[in-house]
């Protein structure tokens, strides 16, 4: 069945079945054409929900805004300016994708429901500011006369534009829509959406900036809808304020909920789905708005990946490019990471100038002193230990070092950079890297996917030759994807390089993780309790990842309460306890320090099992 | 003079609304982090209900009981086919959009069968043509009542939550729900009572609501919740003080943009309000920064 439906969304039979409506459309009725026509604007307003909601993450109840702002935006620059259509039908894209850049400023803030209830205003102010400007929008008597198909009075360039050129124009423009969105989200632009859905934090530890990435998803999906509204506009001739209310922001969050969120196809069977239904069935027609709170009441319930996830193969998120040179799973398997640092050879590691300078960091949470004046130096090729009891402030001091807290005192330079108080994506973007203590990956990507978005820092191609799938995108994509297969295959996942993230076990999650910030080739990583949960068989093999990242010069702090794993690995440790540093030194040394034993290890034989159980939630 | 003070006194009594509606939000938000955003629609039902049994010659009394005892259970409803399920995800989206789907599916219910016009909501105390006399101002007599009794419903409210045993689990519960039910509060039960009172609080706000306006309609609420929203993130989601400044603030504000200027205005001046104090203070007026953990 999945199989049969697989060739569905190949690509050779869309482009035929495409030409095959253009034609066809010849000999279809006039109603016809109209529900087809309705069905493409559908398709569109359903993208750009994905686009937001789906792929980026960011829920909104008010996208009818957008339309009306398309709609409106486009018959106004037709009827008033006298644009022809295709400058009219792009100026309202334009004019809805600077409304959303705009739009993201306030929003861009906030998260979650207040999101949602942010943006169900934003709808609202639409709804009533096109009803009260009555001198350009014709307010509540609505727009009448508007240049349309429907109306015989549509002409490009002093052609006239009837029921069926009109749509063949929608078709091909809708087409080439689509395909330039598919290429984008299969980019690492598109990719980077992904993971602010998935976790913001995660998001800036691999040097994704939030804010603009998220504006991005508002213009694009802001542009798609408006593109819709503009074909609207010139598809009936006449707009009223009541197509645009809360009803049909809530239309297009069920199209692509049912379609299926975050993936490509979803969204266009949700909107041939439920541009038939009411055309087709009078009960739904009936009892319509009952029908869509029943569907967006149960939906996620019961239909949580959307009848995409139900009978389509799974949506990729990188382009599907043949390999150039053949996989190098055999030839790299023994050595590790080495082949993926091959720009930066290993001769630094006796250097003695740090890298990274800790300078009296301290920082207070509600008054209490997390961190109080530490200090510490890190040198390529090093490996730090930071060990210390529950709420040492050791992760403390990883978020601060990259960004995340702010710190009230104290100076971080790396390189000799000051990297004091930069934002999170920047200290990222800057070669520090760092995991978190449970591994935030994207769910719905697979492990492949999942490390390449450890590349975003390094990715030169702009978002125009990521969209029209430029040579030189394909082949930086293409190397990314080599590297990336080595990296995967070094920590021991070839196997499950295909699987998705969310099916993991617990330990290749951790793997995925690390093979992740790898391929970001840090210059220096801060790895918070890699070693917990892990088995035998993969503390080994990060031990070994983690020898071979110290061969490269890549300077590491590895937070752990595995003293085993600790003792042959570091060059140093430092002890932290109630934000102090009360040791430095080699681990023999610590664990005869008096200090340390009072602190830490001793309480660690009398609670050893609490000790064992690692710190989730410190 | 007199008329920007009758303004302001119809901003204060609308807004005390406003802060009822916050109440009810603020109610679930506690308990589960989560809030009703069909909540619009309870307030519809609860005045359509009313207004049904009264025109069915039912006491009126009887029926205002009648129709918030109906949103309360419709609440618990929502708690357990809307919140319940999706929760546990940690996400956000999926009980967003389950609510708003069964608030509009009662308002698509109430449409259907009870027609999509509005009807006129009967005057349960006073007509609508009774006016009280204040230091020189003529103030309806309906608006006065709303005032009195959205004021010592949040002062009750406020009191149940401070001293009694029942309103202390549920500050228990809004602070640390795993640590309340170490403690042995059944947090369970408290949710779902939270739930259940945010339900007789719309009911209430909803009549009371449709008393001022005189009519009341399917789509009537929508913008309210947004409204009420904004009353309860002004105060901080989460203080009662709060939310009644903020209600009555946001009550004033509408009236005044309203009166000298238009009534869309108004109305688009509280969504305005909303995106200006979220963007710059997400927290409220009263709120306290949540510190974030990694």
């Amino acid at each position: 069945m999945r199989n049969a439906l697989a060739r569905l969304t190949d690509i050779r039979l869309v482009f035929a079945a495409v030409i095959a409506i253009g034609i066809a459309a010849e000999f279809a009725s006039r109603s016809a054409i109209q529900i087809w026509s309705f069905v493409l604007i559908n398709i569109l307003i359903a993208q750009s929900i994905n686009v937001l909601t789906g792929i980026a993450g960011q829920i909104s109840l008010g996208h009818a805004g957008f339309l009306s702002i398309g709609a409106y935006g486009s018959a106004v620059l037709m009827k008033s300016l006298g644009l022809p259509l295709p400058l009219s039908i792009a100026g309202a894209a334009l004019l809805s994708a600077a409304v959303g850049w705009a739009l993201s400023f306030a929003v861009g803030r906030v998260r979650e429901f207040y999101l949602a209830m942010m943006t169900l205003g934003f709808g609202m102010i639409v709804y009533e500011v096109v009803r009260e400007w009555t001198g350009l929008t014709g307010g509540v008597m609505g727009m009448r006369g508007v240049p349309s198909a429907a109306l015989g009075t549509l002409e490009v360039f002093g052609f006239k534009l009837g029921d069926v050129g009109y749509f063949r124009l929608m078709l091909a423009v809708t087409v080439i829509v689509l395909w330039l969105l598919r290429n984008f989200i299969t980019s690492p632009y598109g990719r980077a959406l992904f993971a602010i859905q998935a976790s913001e934090v995660a998001a800036g530890s691999i040097g994704i900036a939030r804010a603009s990435t998220k504006r991005s998803a508002y213009m694009l999906s802001a542009a798609l809808i408006g593109l819709a509204g503009g074909f609207y506009a010139h598809l009936v001739g006449y707009l009223g304020p009541e197509t645009f209310d809360l009803n049909r922001s809530v239309e297009a969050l069920v199209m692509a909920i049912v379609g299926g969120l975050g993936t490509m196809s979803g969204p266009i069977l949700g909107a041939i789905l439920f541009t038939y239904l009411p055309e087709k069935l009078q009960f739904f027609a009936d009892y319509q708005f009952m029908v869509y709170g029943l569907i967006l009441l149960l939906s996620f319930v019961l239909l949580p990946r959307g009848l995409a996830g139900l009978v389509l193969p799974r949506t990729h998120y990188v382009k599907q490019l043949r390999p150039q040179s053949a996989p190098a799973a055999d030839r790299f398997a023994s050595d590790g990471v080495g082949s993926a640092q091959d720009e930066r050879g290993g001769g630094t590691r006796n250097d003695a100038s740090a890298l990274l300078r800790v300078e009296n960091l301290a920082i207070s949470f509600l008054g209490l002193r997390a961190l109080d004046g530490v200090s510490l130096e890190v040198s390529p090729g090093r490996i730090l230990g930071l060990v210390g009891p529950n709420g040492s402030g050791k992760s403390t001091l990883v978020n601060v070092v990259c960004g995340i807290y702010r710190a009230d005192s104290g100076r971080v330079t790396f390189d000799g950079g000051d990297i004091t108080g930069l934002s999170d994506d920047r200290v990222a973007r800057r070669g520090i890297i760092r995991t978190f203590q449970d591994p935030r990956l994207v769910p719905s990507f697979t492990v492949r996917e999942n490390v390449l978005l450890g590349g975003h820092r390094r990715y030169r191609q702009n978002a125009v030759a990521a969209a029209i799938n430029q040579a030189s995108a394909l082949r930086e994509e293409q190397a990314m994807l080599d590297e990336a297969a080595r990296i995967i295959d070094s920590v021991g996942l070839s196997a499950h390089a295909n699987s998705v993230a969310r099916d993991l076990p617990y330990g290749d999650k951790r793997m995925t993780e690390l093979a992740r910030v790898l391929l970001a080739r840090p210059r220096m990583l801060f790895l918070d309790e890699p070693a917990a949960g892990l088995s035998e068989g993969e503390i080994t093999k990060l031990g070994q990842v983690l020898r071979a990242v110290k061969e490269q010069g890549i300077a590491v702090v590895l937070i752990e309460h595995h003293m085993e794993f600790l003792n042959d690995l570091v060059d140093e440790v430092i002890v932290l306890d109630a934000g102090q540093m009360i040791y430095r030194g080699d681990m023999r040394g610590m664990y005869t320090s008096a200090p340390v034993i009072d602190a830490y290890l001793g309480r660690q034989q009398q609670n050893a099992p609490a000790i064992a159980m690692g710190e989730h939630h410190a | 003079m007199n008329f920007t003070l009758q303004l302001v006194f119809a901003g204060v009594c609308v807004g005390s609304t406003y802060a009822l509606i916050a109440m009810g939000l603020s109610l679930t938000f506690w308990t589960t982090r989560t809030m009703n955003f069909g909540q619009g629609s309870l307030l519809m039902v609860g005045a359509v209900a009313a207004t049904t049994m009264i025109t069915a010659k039912l006491l009126p009394a009887l029926a205002v009981v009648a129709g918030t005892l109906l949103t309360a259970v419709l609440m618990i409803v929502v708690e357990r086919i809307a919140i319940r399920p999706l929760i546990k995800s940690g996400e956000s989206m999926g009980w967003v959009v389950s609510t708003l789907g069964f608030g509009l599916f009662l308002q698509g219910f109430v449409a259907k069968f009870f027609g999509s016009q509005a009807i006129v909501f009967p005057s349960l105390m006073f007509d609508s043509q009774d006016f009280v006399n204040i230091l020189g101002i003529q103030v309806s007599a309906q608006y006065l009542a709303v005032l009195a009794l959205s004021v010592a419903l949040m002062v009750a409210m406020e009191l149940f939550l401070r001293r009694s045993r029942w309103g202390r689990a549920v500050r228990a519960v809004s602070h640390d729900a795993e640590v309340a039910a170490l403690a042995g509060i059944p947090v369970r039960r408290i949710v779902v009572l939270s739930f259940a009172a945010s339900g007789l609080l719309a009911g209430l706000a909803g009549i009371m609501v449709s008393q001022i306006t005189g009519t009341v309609e399917p789509q009537f609420g929508f913008n309210l919740i947004i409204l009420g929203f904004v009353a309860a993130v002004f105060g901080g989601m989460g203080s009662i003080v709060g939310a009644l400044i903020g209600g009555i603030a946001l009550g004033i504000a509408e009236k005044l943009a309203g009166g000298f200027i238009s009534t869309a205005f108004g109305d688009a001046m509280a969504f305005a309000i909303l995106m200006v104090i979220l963007a710059i203070r997400p927290q409220g007026l009263f709120g306290q920064r949540e510190v974030v953990k990694v």
